[in-house]
């Protein structure tokens, strides 16, 4: 595998809210990024700056303006399945058990049923939910739900998952924890990963890379490599050690400065 | 006092003393109907009441022995039974398909949606005459008014119920590669099983009122057209046995609503 074997591209990717009208909005504009296979790639961004568009955009769930995003060298709204996300909110669905929740995207893909349990179970068994797989996802803790939606993410086995804060909503323990435990289960399955976070700490400890964006419209301000690249290393452990505060300071001032312009006038 | 155990089979509810709450509670239920019986033949005792207005407790008790007797009671309960239930079953059934179909459909949904707000809005009775002139005096007309009436509420909040579900969910399924029948099948029809049990519920009573408006505007037999009959003779204590026994109807029809959504709830 070449260090630079890339799953995704985005090529000048604009996106406009009701483009043609007087209230047309620029939410994403001219957006240049690619994505290495097995590398997790953060997105950070000021509030509000077009994250979940440019989320949405990448996913093939809403249409381009301008520009491309391909994966596996198909355009994104033609490779539908190859995307495979997390969201906050962990979208279980109440009314099936953990195992049938985690094989939804192999029932989709037309995958037997048997064989669609197997996979699953092989999942909860080496990621920790063992004893759950028929419990509905109302009688687990929030930390176990977001570990379900990771493992239907990643049963169907799709050339990327995109990841959209699916952390913010959990306390700060098991935020820390799970952020733990998903870069660990990314990492072993071999998984390209974008993640959308505002949290900078996230990024540094999750990410290869960080893609730092200004204000709306979104585009891109600089990429950051984290200094431990491919190494694997915790990302509990990694926030002790000074090139994380030092990184953690330089993006914070990047972001810090963004919203100050836009209120003086400056973007 | 000593506490009574069961070891055999475990208690299914709490019970804080000699008496378990359920127990307790359906003593409390009979207590007030004897209260109201009571207060009912004591009106009548004083004269506040007068019996050729209101009917008598004792009179309703003998006119109910006199119909289970000739077996007019049990005929037109069981004419009224069919026509609720069928047109209950037929209502909510094709209703709710509809309704869920529609979500197939955005713009059929757009289409039609001036018409759901105006059926929504018009009293849903006020359709029985075109119906019996449509349909006949028969049984037939009476199940008709009924599943037409059930059909509206299931239709509604079907539609209603498919509009509400997560659109995350439905990008969720989109990601996933799922077609549009794939995400019904597997998101809508399911996520929308709630609001279905909802217009079960409320098409309990509207199927009752189907069918005895049916029977009052025109028919020979049935629970509605022995309201109706009796009342025009001044026979108020049968009056009162159609009522009664069109509540025991109600009470039927909910515990079996009851049983089906716990049933689904469970499934949820």
């Amino acid at each position: 595998m070449s260090a630079h074997d890339t799953v995704l591209t985005a090529e000048a990717a604009r996106v406009v809210y009701n483009e043609g009208t007087d209230a047309a909005v620029e939410a994403v504009r001219d957006i240049t990024l690619e994505l290495r296979r097995g590398e997790i790639l953060a997105l950070v961004g000021p509030s509000g700056c077009g994250k979940t568009t440019l989320f949405n955009a990448i996913a093939g769930l809403i249409p381009l303006q301008g520009g491309a995003v391909s994966v596996g060298g198909d355009r994104v709204e033609d490779a539908k399945g190859h995307v495979g996300y997390m969201l906050q909110k962990d979208l279980l669905l109440p009314w099936r058990s953990v195992i049938d929740n985690v094989t939804l995207g192999l029932e989709i893909r037309g995958i037997a049923r048997t064989e669609a349990r197997r996979r699953a179970q092989t999942l909860i068994d080496r990621y920790g939910l063992s004893g759950f797989e028929n419990s509905k996802p109302a009688g687990l803790s929030g930390g176990m739900r977001q570990r379900a939606a990771l493992m239907r993410t990643l049963a169907f086995e799709p050339e990327v998952i995109l990841l959209d804060e699916p952390f913010s909503a959990l306390d700060f323990q098991t935020r820390i924890l799970l952020q733990s435990d998903v870069k660990r289960i990314i990492r072993e399955e071999g998984r390209s990963v974008i993640l959308i976070t505002h949290d900078i700490g996230e990024a540094i400890s999750m990410a290869n890379r960080i893609v730092v964006l200004t204000n709306r419209p979104a585009t891109v301000k600089s990429v950051y490599e984290t200094p431990w690249g491919s190494e694997e290393i915790d990302p509990v452990a990694v926030r002790e050690r000074p090139e994380y505060q030092e990184l953690f300071s330089t993006i914070w001032q990047e972001l810090e400065l963004a919203p100050r312009q836009c209120e003086i006038g400056l973007t | 006092m000593a506490m009574a155990t069961h070891s055999s089979a475990p208690a299914r509810a709490p019970r804080r003393g000699p008496l378990g709450e359920t127990t307790k509670i359906r003593l409390y239920q009979i207590a007030v109907l004897l209260v109201i019986i009571a207060l009912w033949q004591v009106g009548l005792w004083i004269g506040w009441l007068k019996p050729y207005v209101y009917g008598t407790p004792l009179g309703v008790l003998q006119s109910f022995a006199t119909q289970i007797a000739d077996g007019s009671l049990l005929r037109h309960f069981w004419v009224t039974g069919q026509e609720v239930v069928i047109g209950f079953v037929l209502g909510c059934a094709l209703g709710s398909g509809a309704g869920l179909l529609l979500w197939l459909s955005p713009l059929w949904a757009k289409i039609l949606h001036p018409y759901m707000i105006a059926l929504n809005g018009v009293p849903k009775i006020a359709l029985a005459p075109l119906i019996i002139v449509w349909f006949g005096l028969g049984m037939e007309s009476k199940i008709a008014i009924a599943t037409i009436i059930t059909f509206i509420v299931a239709f509604l909040q079907a539609y209603k119920g498919s509009q509400e579900i997560d659109p995350d969910l439905i990008r969720l399924m989109k990601s996933l590669g799922a077609s549009p029948w794939q995400t019904f099948r597997t998101i809508v029809v399911p996520g929308s099983v709630p609001w279905i049990v909802s217009a079960l519920r409320l098409n309990v009573g509207f199927a009752l009122i189907g069918a005895v408006v049916g029977e009052y505007i025109s028919a020979e037999e049935g629970l509605g057209y022995m309201v109706y009959y009796s009342g025009q003779l001044y026979d108020l204590n049968s009056v009162w046995v159609g009522i009664f026994s069109l509540m025991i109807m109600a009470l039927l029809l909910e515990a079996i609503v009851a049983r089906l959504e716990r049933y689904l709830d469970m499934e949820h």
